[in-house]
């Protein structure tokens, strides 16, 4: 009882209010001792850097990841972090530890929606930095010198130049699109089109560009998906394809409009080549882009639609299909 | 983000404070791991259980957690239908949160009983519903109580100011007016007027209140509302519900397949009598939340008795009330 008591009384100042709790002497040393200052400080900063929507939550995966990266048994946390762990002490160890730190990169790239430009672009190099094989991050690296392919699964040639591995990017990014709730077969010819080979090493602006458009594709289809619930009245079917393709016509239309700023900030993202009248003249695309998608104008389009055209049904996935196609039309192929 | 930087400033706050208080345990442990589970119970609603009211009451999140986690130990009374009174809810309430207050049972009993008696008896259902209300926005809910105890006393809407709860008696001594007479008798104010002066609240309210547009949703279903009225109708409203976050609808309360296995299999094992199932489902309650339980929880519980959760002890637990 007494103890309750100690407890209840130390734990009331730290409410909301008052941010301090007043400490011993004792206390201190003994938080000195055991480095707690630095531990949060360092896990303050993370979150700051990252930004991410739920602070909670990534405190507690920060504090995950950093316990199974230190502890030799179990983490005794969330539930990734154990299978983490019992994966990489089985025999295919440098496998797991590839499949840990692809699902590290992918925790980051989580962290921070696209839209807010910084903290995403941070998250971005962090994630490639995890998965940039420069040979020194692998806690596994028992013989570098080994012969090819026995652990590190770098090739020879791509060693010096440092770059994420292509069969790596490509996982990345299809984790991005399945997670984003993208059926496979919708993000299939996405892929295509920014596809690396395996051997191949990804350098960064290239991982940036994949790993944004899968975003803002994600985004896409589900707007997409969200837009033909709004045109299909699930009691009465499938909606009419003379709606859907006048509703598809008009995102097109916009999508061309903002179709040359695009190519320009891929290209350009990485130089410091956008002047401010180039800046200009791209805000001045995307508002008539977004013009061409306005309710009032949808709502013409699908009016002109019902007195003509095409007969006939579309259902959810074709219109999906359509949609994705109008966006991937408008991606640059990964040369 | 101010909001929630506050907030996580609270729980590291929280975090390192129960640390000092137990120093080997944790050092043991491992500090990193000791922080790793600290958050990830915060997460995962789990933080709350045996802690002291101040703590429950600090944040929204851990409000809406201590309502689920009352939820996932009783529901089973739910499905065995007993009416109980309020001391027994605040027993039970009294198990999770050892110093928790009559008042805040009473607060709820009046939303789900309308009226002043304490002595009625409610349905597990009626009473969580409540419950959440109550314990999630009671803040506001006082600030209404003035706003409408105000009305009634014919006070002009647009004077009304948001005091706090103590000093709702200055107010009501203000004079009253001869109109509305009628309106006072039933206990009862214009809906219109309490939707304006209720959404000129919310502007300038400092803690949590439920959506204005579900607030303003109930206010538009009839000409007149009486206070417990009011309060019925959002406890029992589902957007509100589902906002908070802590509680399915009304139709999946009372659904738990894992645990009515366990319940069948603890039956088949001992013999029953008419007497033993309700005390049988609070402890079966309690078993399955200690299964997960982490070695800051088995601290708290230890202080009641000596040794690591198992059945003897939890037996013992609920003889002590």
């Amino acid at each position: 009882m007494a103890d309750k008591e100690k407890r209840r009384s130390a734990a009331l100042p730290s409410g909301m209010s008052s941010g301090k709790v007043v400490k011993s002497d004792s206390d201190r040393e003994f938080l000195e001792q055991a480095g707690v200052g630095d531990l949060l400080r360092g896990a303050i900063l993370k979150m700051v850097e990252a930004r991410s929507d739920d602070p909670i939550g990534f405190l507690a995966d920060h504090f995950c990841n950093l316990a199974s990266v230190t502890d030799s048994g179990t983490a005794g946390c969330g539930d990734e972090d154990q299978q983490q762990q019992q994966q990489s002490t089985g025999l295919a160890g440098a496998g797991a530890h590839e499949q840990q730190r692809l699902n590290r990169a992918l925790w980051h790239l989580r962290l921070a929606h696209h839209s807010q430009r910084s903290a995403f672009s941070n998250n971005v190099c962090v994630a490639y930095d995890l998965l940039n094989l420069n040979g020194c991050l692998s806690q596994a690296s028992e013989n570098p010198e080994g012969p090819d392919g026995s652990l590190l699964v770098v090739p020879p040639d791509a060693k010096g130049s440092g770059g994420v591995k292509g069969g790596l990017y490509m996982q990345t990014l299809e984790c991005l699109c399945s997670e984003g709730g993208v059926p496979a077969s919708t993000s299939a010819p996405l892929l295509r089109r920014l596809c690396c080979q395996d051997h191949e090493a990804v350098p960064y602006d290239v991982f940036r560009h994949g790993v944004l458009t899968c975003a803002v594709f994600s985004d896409y289809i589900r707007q997409a998906q969200r837009l033909y619930a709004e045109v299909c009245c699930p009691d009465e079917g499938p909606a009419s394809r003379a709606l859907c393709s006048a509703v598809l016509g008009t995102l097109k239309e916009a999508l061309e409009t903002s179709q040359d700023c695009d190519a320009n900030c891929f290209v350009n993202a990485n130089t410091k080549s956008s002047a401010c009248l180039e800046a200009n003249a791209k805000a001045i695309r995307y508002l008539e882009a977004s013009a061409k998608i306005s309710p009032h104008k949808l709502a013409q389009a699908m009016a002109g639609a019902q007195t003509s055209g095409p007969g006939g049904n579309m259902d959810a996935k074709e219109f999906e299909n359509a949609a994705a196609d109008l966006f991937i039309a408008r991606v640059k192929v990964v040369s | 983000m101010d909001c929630r930087s506050t907030q996580v400033l609270f729980y590291l706050n929280d975090a390192v404070t129960q640390l000092l208080d137990h120093k080997e345990e944790y050092t043991q442990f491992g500090l990193v791991r000791y922080f790793a589970e600290y958050f990830s119970s915060v997460k995962n609603s789990n933080h709350v259980l045996f802690r002291e009211l101040s703590y429950i009451r600090a944040t929204q999140h851990n409000r809406a957690s201590f309502i689920r986690v009352f939820w996932r130990c009783f529901r089973q009374i739910g499905k065995s239908g007993d009416l109980l009174s309020v001391p027994e809810y605040r027993s039970l309430l009294q198990l999770l949160c050892p110093d928790f207050p009559l008042e805040a049972v009473q607060s709820a009993s009046r939303i789900v009983l309308a009226d002043d008696a304490s002595d009625g008896l409610m349905s597990f259902s009626d009473f969580i519903y409540s419950f959440q209300l109550q314990f999630c926005y009671q803040e506001f809910l006082d600030s209404i109580q003035v706003i409408y105890q105000d009305l009634l006393a014919g006070k002009s809407p647009n004077t009304v100011i948001v005091p706090t709860s103590s000093s709702v008696e200055q107010l009501v001594s203000v004079a009253t007016e001869e109109s509305d007479r009628e309106e006072q008798q039933q206990d009862v104010v214009d809906s219109s007027t309490l939707a304006e002066c209720v959404d000129a609240l919310c502007e300038r309210f400092k803690h949590s209140y439920p959506s204005r547009t579900c607030l303003r949703e109930v206010l538009e279903q009839t000409d007149k509302v009486s206070y417990y009225g009011f309060l019925q109708s959002l406890a029992n409203h589902e957007s509100i519900n589902q906002t908070i976050g802590a509680l399915p609808s009304k139709e999946e309360l009372l659904i738990d397949p894992e645990m009515d296995q366990e319940l069948d299999k603890l039956i088949a094992q001992i013999s029953v009598s008419p007497g033993s199932n309700s005390s049988g489902s609070a402890i079966g309650g309690l078993k399955e939340v200690q299964r997960r339980a982490s070695p800051r929880r088995n601290i708290h519980h230890r202080r009641k008795m000596e040794v690591e959760s198992d059945g003897s002890t939890e037996e013992t637990d609920s003889s002590e009330n």
